[in-house]
């Protein structure tokens, strides 16, 4: 099965251009990346085979021009929304990794009709003050990322490009670890919701994030991935796509377990 | 010092050793086994009375060495016949187990008890993955996440899913949860170096089964005390639990008479195919992560095999005597070892019960009140 190209594309949006790559066939999947900026993973190359995937590049990653008057996570989940209107032209999943989680859980619970599956890996946003986060000494950073280093991914920034995308991220955040608002807005979230964190996660302690989360969403399944820390595509990447594709591909039937589906 | 009172719950019967593994069960009369599972269980109860903190269950499988296939069911029973005795289960084999039935039956007997279960998650013996056809090469990793999985079961508040190396499950919510919170109090094995590890990082109290050297006894609790504390914990006396084989009667020479037929039994008629079953197993299995631990293993059980009475009371390996010689070898590891609690076997091999009761009360009047406040 040969890897399916990507194309990077952009479009004008209400608050400024966007930029975002997209490729595969099929369903259509929103990705949204998180702080150290989009990457496509085996994972989802190994999903862009059943799916279409898009995913842009948030405003200010990257080097990609800031918008304006797109400030905050709910600014870029409205962002989003607009992303999903003018370019896939209808509802669609949607895929948020840790900071990119935070944004997808706005962008369901805000505009809950556009989203029909929502799966978030590790998201940002819901961990208590004091608590987890990343570390800014590189080896730490990469030991907290990583349970199998050998797995990771070879880097294609350089470390001043991370620290600048930090520095956006920081930006939207805002200071705000504990998102007290998107706690109360998580009844709105109406997709069936996949909650994923690796079992040794230190960046987003499961043990609140994940059970708020859990709790929150009416209609959601949290997952361990074992064995993984917070880059779940990478350490873990055959239990994470499992889990996705048969979220993804049969709904609340990925229960059942069905040889023939997997 | 704290004491647990164990059971096999062996067999007593056959006339000769079985010729291979697994025993043919065609000895096995049910009449029979319905009074020895009486017996037992009265045996078991009565610990309670005789001043011990725990009774101590086990599982083991295809052999006349334990009836006690399932020693969650042992240990339910012993909830609704005793009071405040601690139900330590010694344990259930979480590797060849479903881990998620683990979670819920350890519930079932916390609740059912009031909160009484020690919740033994134990590797196992060798030659038990034969029986239930797991790798033994796997048993270790089967350890990690089914002890990782069975945690989260206990104690997530939310349903949840798990996707790892050998147990997938899409949503689990077991009810009921423990009594005991967040869980029930861990023991783990710690015969060897490597489990010993695994043990401390768990904070889990810790059991060498059986001592043939208490230098190596030593070099484990030294090991597991280690790795509790590189993980913030620091392990208790009582959390180092070490087995005895144990006869104690009026005399040293009534004691020695009724250990060398126990252990002639044991020796020549239950563990005779054993061995053989498991040194298959470690010769063609990576079940040790170390080559030495398996030949350690399988000497520690040539050495038990081959030693005089003498010998193994002098080795720290049995307790045996007198109640005044047992509460001095008691004294005399208690502070070798620094181990705070005993798991206590007096039913070895075919030892009639009648000796096994004798011993207990010989146990609860003359060598607890000199040892319980070591």
């Amino acid at each position: 099965m040969t890897a399916p190209s990507f194309s990077e594309q952009r479009i004008e949006l209400s608050n400024g251009p966007l930029t975002f790559r997209t490729g595969g066939v099929g369903r259509p999947i929103l990705h949204l990346h998180g702080t150290g900026g989009p990457n496509l993973s085996p994972m989802l190359e190994n999903l862009a085979q059943r799916h279409t995937i898009y995913q842009p590049v948030a405003p200010g990653f990257d080097g990609m021009p800031a918008h304006p008057s797109t400030r905050s996570v709910t600014d870029l989940a409205d962002l989003q929304s607009e992303f999903i209107r003018k370019v896939i032209g209808g509802p669609s999943d949607v895929i948020g990794l840790s900071f990119g989680g935070w944004v997808a859980a706005w962008l369901a619970a805000r505009h809950a009709d556009l989203v029909d599956q929502l799966v978030l890996e590790a998201p940002a946003g819901l961990r208590d003050p004091g608590t987890g986060g990343l570390p800014d000494d590189p080896a730490e950073l990469r030991r907290m990322l990583y349970a199998v280093p050998e797995r990771a991914p070879k880097p294609t920034r350089s470390p001043e490009a991370l620290a600048r995308n930090r520095q956006v991220r920081e930006g939207y955040a805002a200071g705000i670890s504990l998102d007290q608002a998107l706690l109360e807005a998580l009844p709105r979230i109406k997709a069936r919701t996949l909650i994923l964190f690796g079992t040794k996660d230190e960046v987003c302690p499961v043990e609140k994030t994940g059970r708020r989360l859990k709790a929150g969403i009416t209609h959601s399944h949290l997952s361990f991935i074992y064995g993984a820390a917070h880059a779940l595509e990478y350490d873990q990447p055959e239990r994470v796509a499992r889990l996705i594709g048969a979220f993804l591909e049969r709904g609340e039937a990925f229960l059942v377990r069905n040889p023939e589906a997997a | 010092m704290k004491f647990s009172y164990f059971h096999l719950m062996p067999w007593t019967d056959l006339e000769e050793a079985p010729a291979q593994w697994p025993v043919s069960n065609r000895a096995f009369k049910p009449e029979r086994g319905k009074e020895l599972y009486d017996g037992y269980i009265d045996t078991m109860a009565f610990a309670e009375a005789c001043g011990f903190d725990w009774v101590g269950c086990n599982e083991h499988h295809f052999s006349p060495y334990g009836l006690m296939a399932n020693c969650n069911l042992i240990g339910s029973v012993l909830a609704s016949r005793t009071k405040n005795i601690k139900l330590a289960m010694l344990g259930n084999l979480i590797p060849l187990l479903n881990p998620i039935r683990v979670a819920e039956e350890y519930a079932m007997i916390d609740v059912m008890s009031g909160g009484r279960l020690v919740a033994g998650l134990i590797r196992g013996v060798p030659h038990e993955y034969i029986a239930y056809n797991v790798a033994p090469g796997e048993s270790r990793e089967r350890l990690r996440e089914a002890t990782a999985l069975i945690l989260k079961a206990w104690t997530e508040p939310e349903p949840f899913g798990w996707e790892g190396e050998f147990y997938q499950y899409p949503s689990v919510s077991i009810w009921p949860k423990p009594y005991q919170r967040p869980h029930p109090p861990l023991l783990m094995s710690a015969s060897n170096e490597d489990s010993a590890e695994f043990a401390g990082q768990h904070r889990a109290m810790m059991g060498i089964t059986l001592i043939a050297d208490l230098k190596l006894a030593r070099r484990s609790i030294e090991v597991y005390r280690a790795a509790a504390r590189a993980h913030g914990f620091e392990p208790a006396p009582e959390h180092i639990l070490l087995g005895y084989n144990t006869c104690i009667a009026e005399t040293d020479e009534e004691a020695r008479a009724a250990l060398r037929e126990g252990q002639r039994y044991f020796h020549r008629v239950l563990m005779h195919s054993i061995r053989d079953a498991q040194r298959l197993v470690i010769q063609k299995s990576r079940f040790f992560a170390q080559e030495q631990h398996g030949e350690r293993f399988v000497n520690r059980l040539e050495t038990l095999k081959e030693r005089s009475i003498d010998e193994m009371i002098d080795a720290g390996s049995v307790l045996c005597g007198s109640p005044q010689s047992v509460v001095k070898q008691i004294r005399r590891i208690h502070g070798e070892l620094g181990a705070g609690r005993f798991n206590i076997n007096m039913k070895i091999g075919n030892i009639p019960d009648a000796v096994v009761r004798r011993g207990m009360e010989l146990f609860r009047d003359r060598v607890l009140p000199e040892v319980a406040a070591l």
